[in-house]
């Protein structure tokens, strides 16, 4: 009756080496030494600012070498975009003061010191420092995605505690909406939803006014294919939880059905959506990508794509560093979460 | 994209008249005319703000000088005035200037000056002023494109007095007052000139009716009223300043979007309209149309003449004879594009054009194709010669054609079909496309080109425009290279007699046309939607950009 | 344990341990069974029916998808036109048929790359030694913390727009999703007591690799995988939107999608067909994923 979880996914319920219990094994691997958290706390800092690290050097790399392997001339970019009649002698000025002359591997310690130093650079196109671009765009970004993102989770609980309470019939109409809603494109429910709540009955305003408003629609449009996504993962969770040994004894203790799904199950639930928060946060910004631009609201992603239309560097790199910034906190504080929600997470 | 649409910022005349038309017309306002206003002819009030929404992308740098791109000349023409302007009937007026007078040997123009014009920043409009733009647009650093083109004959440039400079030419220009009426060579104050690259981008100061208050990238730019305004031609629009308090000059990408706003009142004045919406709008009581086409060239596919297959004329005219665009044009535009059969623009006074080279025949073309060596056809029915199928490569950028464009080069694909050509479609984005350009992988392309003049023929058709800039950049994608043509449009270009001219630009379209190197299909479009409650509008620049100087707010 | 004192809970079974279906449970109602059985089979008829329009379109749709009449454009559904015509005149039942091919092409193709891609990186990573795990881990994370669109973008700018590229840039931003979940899987698989018995047993690796390890590390993959597939297919129309999927007159479904987008406010079938269809395949491919999971997994 209940659909298999998911094992594999970092704690998630029902993976090999649960016992029947249903309770807390210690999967193999290093224990936490008792008596120091505190080194413990440390050490787990240190390793995630050195992933940190690793990880925003290794995306400035790739960028770095992916742009440069674009096709088109980057001083043509600097000099007011694609097709510019710019002539030759303003095309060797714009080479020599961004240092596109010299060899590859010196561009690219000059940018890695400069990357270092904080110095994100100046925009080839807008002519604006990085720095001042990004902390003007990121804000409505993440207005955008932090409201999508608890939207997404309120929308993926709900459906999930309601085929969790309601039985067969409420897990297949839940199924069902969560499969329409992941398999639709964020352009065209953006559309739809542009079409009925402004066109037809205007409720809402089409384009960003500043007002909360104008957030309801992008908000929806980015919230709920991801809702569909995390539902489905959720709800499986849950139910796999509802039928665990440790479940059955909760009820046998005369535990309430409504308080087996809020006390236990609901964490064995959130867990893998816990887990596939960093990659949530990777499809939120592509998303907003598309989002942006149906409600010509301003933000990185709109940002963005110009950016890699216009070849320009600076700003690809920026958004990408900051993006992945972003991913780095977010997977941090997730592994925080996971472990305040699942006890058995120790060796990490 | 150099652009150049046809406006015709009221003159003496075009003022009075659009003064008229407001009072007498009332409620006949055709639909798809210039003319707007409706209702009853009312008292402009003063005050407001007109919410723009531009579906260009929006610029990267405020002042036209810098590239030279239409989102420019849009926003540019609020705040900036130029030297010389169009009128209705097509005619290049003075504007900022008040005359010019050119030499014999035409190397040689005495631009005067208007008197008492200010700056928003103080400094006066002078000979000395008009120098230091024309120096900015050559300044290397400037990094112009549109706006050194047209300046590019300019050597010598002598201050005379305040209100004349004597400007002298490496060789003749007939299009230079032309030149002056495009807002790319619109004038700056001096002293702001000076300035930053940046700070100068940020906020140009100029003499027109408004100034840029703030620009907040990504969202919008914020103008307001010049309160020391008055039109320097007097009977040109009213006397005195703007009767709006401002402009929020706003970019909204998405069509659907756009005029989503537009309806919620959102918005008050959106462009780039689509053909559907102003289909809808014109059956509307509350939405005006403002269809305003570009001059310069038409909206052509070009045909690459310099490789196989096209450099057999031939199989040109067998193409442009085999392909049915005017079912196309008639329903993906809802009527509101019409077929164009010219080279340039309809607004230009010296278009010419023929519709009899073009109605559709697919004996001839295929006639043509057998005659040219392609006689044989492949299993999917394309045309084969020596083992090599006709195919003709189609890169489409999505930037600038709208899908009822692309839709169109599909019908057109479709139909080519028939006689046997194979077009390959390729959607690119703007870099890539310039990319494919610049190396010569195209044998079709669509790339429209705004100027004001039919001069534009020369960049669009002389053999001197088929060498690429330093960024692999050049203008004539049919790669004409015809000795005689080259001949006809020097010659036109140096003479000032108007007459000469236009004999000289028709005995060169014809030669276009003839050639077959070019498909016409219909004006540049530029539609502009804007609620009822907008009167006033209709004024346009010498590039079909609307100004808001006559323009006011009703109160509902 | 005795049923009664289970009584108020839902009627499940007891767990008989980990990798177990739920096959087991007490079949108290027949009609359990049967709308269990109806989803699947509803699922199946589907895929079969896209199945037959990727492979022999001609068959269900013998209308030309690519014959332009612009005198019948923007026609709603009737009789002549099942679905309608788009902005082109063109029959839309005909272009979802034909247009199966690329999407479906597109869907498989890309999950398959990322499974194929997330299979190696989870392997080298399960298997390997810490210093190998931590590597592999490394990249895999690198490749998360890029959003996919930038990754899919800055790919299309590289090798320009098509159906290929698509396919790569797809899969690459898969991909890594899929590899962590292998490599936790494999890592947890290798000290569980079946592989030990195996390997007491005298097993050579490559047996274990290929009878114990693959299968149940595949396992709880290939359900988001089937997912996946309809994401792809998703991913691909909106790369369609922004001007940098397949091109036209090609019918695929996200191409539709797009064009079709213009023009919803009066010729809604445009998109709701095509759109239509993307759910299908996505809501089928699930379906049927879980159903052959649940079977593999009994086995």
């Amino acid at each position: 009756m209940t659909e298999q979880a998911l094992p594999g996914l970092p704690g998630g319920p029902g993976g090999p080496g649960d016992r029947a219990e249903g309770g807390l094994p210690h999967p193999g691997g290093t224990a936490v030494v008792p008596g120091r958290p505190w080194r413990a706390a440390g050490a787990w800092l240190l390793r995630r600012v050195g992933s940190a690290v690793f990880v925003l050097w290794a995306v400035a790399t790739l960028i770095f070498l992916a742009i440069r392997l674009i096709p088109g001339d980057p001083a043509e970019a600097i000099l007011g975009g694609p097709g510019s009649q710019a002539s030759a002698e303003a095309l060797a000025a714009a080479r020599l003061e961004y240092g596109l002359d010299e060899p590859l591997w010196v561009q690219y310690l000059s940018q890695l010191g400069r990357l270092a130093t904080g110095d994100l650079g100046t925009s080839y196109a807008l002519r604006v420092p990085v720095a001042q671009l990004l902390t003007e765009q990121l804000p409505g970004t993440l207005a955008l995605a932090a409201g999508a993102w608890v939207l997404a989770w309120v929308l993926a609980l709900g459906l999930a505690l309601w085929s969790g309470l309601g039985g067969r019939g409420a897990a297949v109409v839940g199924s069902a909406l969560e499969i329409a809603a992941a398999s639709v494109p964020h352009f065209w429910l953006g559309s739809v939803l542009v079409l009925l709540f402004s066109t037809a009955w205007g409720w809402l305003p089409p384009v960003s006014n500043g007002t909360a408003a104008g957030l309801v629609m992008p908000i929806v449009t980015l919230a709920l294919p991801l809702a569909g996504f995390l539902g489905q993962v959720m709800r499986e969770s849950m139910l796999t939880a509802m039928t665990s040994p440790f479940a059955l004894s909760a009820r046998a203790r005369g535990e309430s059905e409504a308080g087996v799904v809020l006390r236990h199950a609901l964490r064995h639930a959130a867990l893998p959506g816990v887990a596939l928060s960093g990659w949530a946060l990777g499809s939120l910004v592509s998303g907003a990508v598309v989002v942006e631009s149906i409600f010509a609201r301003p933000g990185l992603g709109r940002t963005l794509l110009q950016a890699v239309t216009l070849r320009d560097v600076p700003l690809v790199t920026g958004v990408a560093l900051v993006s992945a910034l972003a991913y780095v906190v977010v997977m941090a504080l997730s592994d925080l979460a996971e472990r305040a929600i699942d006890p058995r997470i120790r060796d990490r | 994209m150099p652009a150049a649409p046809r406006s015709a910022r009221p003159a003496a005349l075009a003022a009075g008249l659009l003064a008229t038309t407001l009072v007498l017309a009332g409620c006949a306002g055709s639909p798809g005319g210039g003319t707007a206003g409706s209702g009853t002819a009312a008292a402009p009030v003063s005050g407001g703000t007109l919410v723009y929404a531009s579906g260009d992308a929006e610029p990267t740098c405020l002042d036209p000088h810098v590239g030279g791109n239409y989102p420019q000349a849009l926003v540019a023409g609020q705040y900036l005035e130029t030297l010389y302007t169009k009128d209705d009937d097509g005619a290049i007026v003075p504007w900022l200037a008040s005359g010019a007078e050119v030499s014999d040997d035409g190397l040689t123009w005495t631009l005067k000056l208007r008197d008492g014009i200010t700056f928003t920043d103080g400094s006066a409009f002078d000979a000395a002023t008009v120098k230091a733009n024309i120096a900015h647009l050559q300044d290397p650093d400037t990094a112009s494109s549109t706006g050194y083109l047209a300046v590019e004959k300019i050597k010598t440039m002598d201050v005379v007095d305040d209100t004349t400079l004597e400007i002298g030419l490496s060789s003749p220009d007939a299009a230079l007052l032309e030149s002056f009426s495009m807002p790319w060579v619109a004038m700056e104050s001096a002293k702001a000139l000076k300035r930053s690259q940046a700070e100068n981008c940020a906020s140009p100061v100029g003499t027109g009716p408004f100034k840029v208050a703030a620009w907040t990238k990504q969202d919008s730019v914020e103008l307001v009223r010049n309160g020391d305004y008055t039109p320097p031609v007097p009977g040109a629009g009213h006397d005195g300043p703007a009767y709006l308090e401002g402009i929020t000059w706003k970019f909204i990408p998405e069509a659907a979007t756009r005029y989503a706003a537009l309806q919620a009142g959102t918005v008050d004045m959106i462009d780039n309209a689509q053909p559907d919406t102003i289909k809808a709008a014109e059956g509307s009581e509350a939405i005006g149309h403002l269809d305003a086409p570009r001059p310069g060239a038409s909206n052509r596919i070009e045909l690459n003449s310099s490789k196989a297959p096209f450099n057999d004329q031939r199989v040109r005219e067998a193409f442009v004879r085999a392909v049915n665009v005017d079912d196309g044009i008639s329903s993906l535009f809802f009527g509101t594009a019409k077929r164009s059969y010219s080279a340039l623009s309809s607004v230009e006074p010296m278009g010419y054009s023929d519709p009899a080279l073009f109605g559709r025949d697919l004996d001839a073309a295929n006639r043509l194709l057998d005659e040219a060596g392609w006689d044989q056809r492949d299993a999917a029915g394309y045309r084969t010669k020596d083992g090599k199928r006709l195919t003709l490569a189609f890169p489409v950028s999505t930037n600038q054609s709208v899908p009822a464009e692309q839709s169109l080069f599909q019908q057109l694909q479709a139909t080519a079909k028939e006689a046997g050509f194979e077009v390959k479609l390729n959607l690119l984005d703007l870099s890539s496309w310039y990319g494919v350009l610049g190396e010569n992988q195209y044998d079709l392309v669509s790339a429209p080109y705004t100027k004001v003049g039919p001069d534009v023929l020369r960049t669009l058709f002389h053999t001197s425009n088929t060498i690429p800039a330093p960024s692999g950049y050049f203008s004539n994608h049919a790669q004409v290279k015809d000795p005689k043509l080259d001949a006809l449009l020097e010659s036109a270009s140096a003479t000032t007699d108007q007459a000469e001219r236009k004999d000289k630009y028709t005995q060169a379209q014809q030669i276009v046309l003839e050639g077959y190197y070019i498909l016409p299909l219909y004006d540049q479009q530029n539609h502009f939607l804007y609620r009822r409650q907008l009167q006033g509008v209709g004024a346009t620049t010498a590039v079909a950009s609307p100004t808001f100087h006559d323009t006011w707010l009703a109160r509902d | 344990m005795d049923d009664t004192r289970l009584q108020r809970g839902p009627r499940r079974g007891p767990r008989t341990g980990p990798h177990r279906s739920r096959l087991r449970e007490p079949r108290r109602r027949a009609g359990l069974l049967r709308a269990r059985a109806a989803g699947p089979v509803l699922a199946a008829l589907a895929s079969l029916f896209l199945l037959l329009a990727a492979v022999a379109p001609g068959w269900l749709a013998p209308t030309d998808p690519l014959a332009i009449d612009p005198a019948a454009a923007f026609q709603a559904p009737s009789a002549a036109h099942w679905l309608g015509t788009d902005e082109s005149g063109r029959d839309i039942y005909a272009r979802i048929v034909h247009g199966a091919r690329p999407s479906l092409l597109i869907g498989a193709a890309a999950t398959g790359l990322g499974l194929g891609l997330a299979l190696v990186l989870g392997l080298v990573a399960g298997l390997g030694g810490r210093l190998l795990d931590a590597g592999v881990g490394r990249i895999v994370e690198v490749l998360l913390a890029l959003p996919g669109l930038l990754l899919a973008l800055v790919f299309i700018a590289l090798a320009g727009p098509g159906v290929a590229t698509t396919i790569v840039a797809v899969g690459l931003s898969t991909a890594p999703g899929y590899a962590r979940i292998i490599r936790s899987q494999v890592r947890s698989l290798r000290g569980s007591p079946m592989i030990e018995a195996a390997r007491v047993l005298g097993h050579s690796p490559a047996r274990i690799l290929a009878r114990h390890l693959l299968p149940n590390a595949l396992g709880p993959v290939m359900v988001l995988a089937t997912l996946g597939i309809g994401q792809a297919v998703v991913w691909a129309s909106a790369l369609s939107f922004l001007g940098l999927g397949e091109a036209p007159p090609a019918p695929e479904w996200g191409a539709m999608l797009a064009a079709g987008r213009t023009y919803l406010g009066f010729a809604w079938w445009m998109t709701f067909f095509p759109g239509l269809a993307i759910v299908a395949t996505a809501a089928s491919s699930t379906v049927l994923g879980r159903a052959l999971q649940r079977r593999a997994v009994a086995a």
